[in-house]
């Protein structure tokens, strides 16, 4: 039990999908202009994730190593199209809004690279934990990044107006350029948190990661 | 006991230099902008002035306040927090609300400056930045032909992009010169800056090649249009004096941190930068792109710093 909690809560913080593994990056950009549009999309995410977590770790002994990637993604498949079908049933105007990026739910980065790290390694019960925590943490990120967002962007929060009615949309925001500053910002505004909490603990602050002269490739590191 | 003192004195490599400095050089470029500011408040009276200096005053109070978040140095005192201020006021139209101006100076510091490390860490010109989120998110308040109904001026390129050249035609070239058209505050107050530009480039304190390549694609760009079509497209010599064309030239397009380093690829830059200026004019929404050109061109400068010299004594590489 306890160990499931551990798997289940570093998906929460340690390894918040979006912000620290920087993964599924794609629906994190797109369907963030409104908090109501990345709350919809983080609870399709959570259902697939834990499916497909579940369902690799079951056939986990079974599958070859050579076909697994394929496996994995038809696994992803179909349940995705279940969620798609679920969404026309019962949220068509959230269908409307999200548009191509449910199905892109498919390749996301985080449904692969939790079933692969994850889920094929370790037993049932440990693999949803593990995705029930993931995309919680996927589901919080978008709809925190969407609120702020949408708080900027628009003067609303999930659709009622929050900012006083003197206050100019600041339009930035919900264009594409704003999703990425926003982004930045907000690992930006993690990685001082971190560093913050290391101090009062007395641990040396990380530091920015080293640039190494390979990286560039401008005058061949020196050679 | 006799204090320590060592018999010789270990330094870093330049061991002698001229003297210049980032303060001499941004305090040489405020003091030669000085006859634009003046000529700016002449043209659109006060309210300009309050714009300039809201915007160098808050720009100036952002830089300290990141360095204070950031724990870095306080280097506010090199003057570029400044200039970029008022480079951006010159990009504003004078009616701007002081809010627009505060969000415009703290986005051009923060997201042109200090997150890429202060100066120089910058890809892209740090008022050009502000100047892009400003008319991205407030276009209505950014439009300097809605907001300056008032003033008696022209506004040369609303009129070329909405009714075509022959609506403009006979707009005296000295006005234009003399800013008496509408635009940025300070972008329109051509010949000034024109002379402003010219002196940095005789002191050395701008590469020459920059100004040089922009002009260059102006004219070769605007005459692929207007030699076709003279009645709807205008001449070259009207593309430069309207607008942001002069400022971008010597004061946007030249910014030392965002501009490539070799002669080739500097001239290459100009020429990209003049030439998306009018293809902006001419095909773009907005009537004056021209710090959407410079972001551009800045965007294609670590490309162009690819283009270099040989270096000296080596032998060329087996291809």
């Amino acid at each position: 039990m306890i160990k499931m909690w551990k798997e289940f809560s570093k998906g929460l913080w340690k390894e918040l999908p979006p912000f620290r593994l920087v993964l599924g990056l794609c629906p994190v950009l797109a369907v963030t202009k409104t908090a109501d549009g990345g709350l919809g999309m983080g609870l399709a995410v959570v259902f697939v994730l834990t499916l497909s977590n579940l369902l690799v770790s079951l056939v986990r002994k079974i599958v070859p190593p050579k076909v697994r990637i394929a496996c994995y993604i038809v696994i992803a498949a179909s349940l995705v199209v279940a969620v798609e079908l679920l969404m026309q049933a019962f949220a068509y105007t959230l269908y409307q809004k999200l548009g191509i990026f449910v199905s892109l739910i498919v390749v996301n980065c985080i449904i692969l690279g939790r079933a692969e790290a994850f889920a094929s390694k370790n037993p049932p019960h440990l693999s949803v934990a593990d995705g029930l925590g993931m995309g919680l943490g996927f589901t919080l990120s978008l709809t925190f990044l969407g609120a702020l967002r949408e708080i900027f962007g628009y003067g609303t929060l999930f659709g009622v107006p929050v900012m006083g009615t003197s206050f100019k949309p600041f339009s930035f925001m919900i264009e594409a350029p704003g999703a990425f500053v926003c982004l930045g910002m907000l690992l930006g505004a993690m990685n001082y948190f971190t560093n913050l909490q290391r101090r009062r603990k007395g641990l040396a602050p990380r530091g920015n990661p080293a640039h190494e002269c390979g990286s560039c490739g401008l005058c061949q590191g020196g050679k | 006991m006799r204090p320590f003192t060592p018999l010789l004195t270990v330094s870093c490599a330049p061991h002698v230099h001229c003297g210049r400095t980032t303060r001499s050089m941004m305090l040489e470029t405020l003091v030669v902008l000085i006859p634009t500011v003046i000529l700016a408040v002449i043209n659109y009276g006060l309210p300009a002035l309050r714009v300039m200096a809201l915007a160098g005053a808050s720009a100036v109070a952002v830089e300290a306040l990141c360095a204070r978040i950031m724990e870095r140095e306080n280097e506010t005192d090199d003057l570029h927090g400044l200039l970029t201020g008022l480079l951006l006021a010159f990009l504003l139209p004078a009616s701007a609300p002081w809010w627009l101006v505060v969000a415009g100076s703290a986005a051009c510091i923060i997201l042109g400056k200090a997150i890429f490390g202060g100066i120089g860490g910058s890809p892209l010109c740090a008022p050009c930045v502000g100047w892009a989120v400003l008319s991205i998110s407030w276009p209505e308040l950014m439009d300097t032909e809605l907001t300056l109904l008032s003033a008696n001026f022209a506004a040369p390129l609303h009129q070329l992009k909405h009714f075509g050249f022959m609506a403009v035609e006979d707009m005296p070239l000295l006005d234009a010169l003399l800013g008496r058209q509408i635009g940025g505050l300070g972008a329109v107050q051509v010949l000034p800056l024109l002379l402003a530009g010219l002196w940095l480039m005789i002191r050395g304190h701008i590469k020459p090649l920059i100004p040089v390549g922009f002009f260059l694609g102006v004219i070769l760009a605007s005459l692929c249009f207007h030699l076709p079509g003279p009645d709807e497209y205008a001449p070259p010599l009207f593309h430069l004096v309207t607008g942001g064309t002069v400022l971008a030239a010597f004061f946007l397009a030249t910014d030392n941190g965002s501009s490539p380093v070799f002669p080739i690829g500097v001239l290459l830059y100009g020429l990209l930068a003049g030439v998306m200026l009018i293809l902006i004019r001419v095909w773009g929404v907005y009537p004056d792109g021209a710090p959407f050109a410079v972001l551009l061109a800045n965007l294609a400068a670590p490309l162009l710093d690819r283009i270099r010299p040989h270096p000296f004594g080596t032998r060329k590489e087996a291809a």
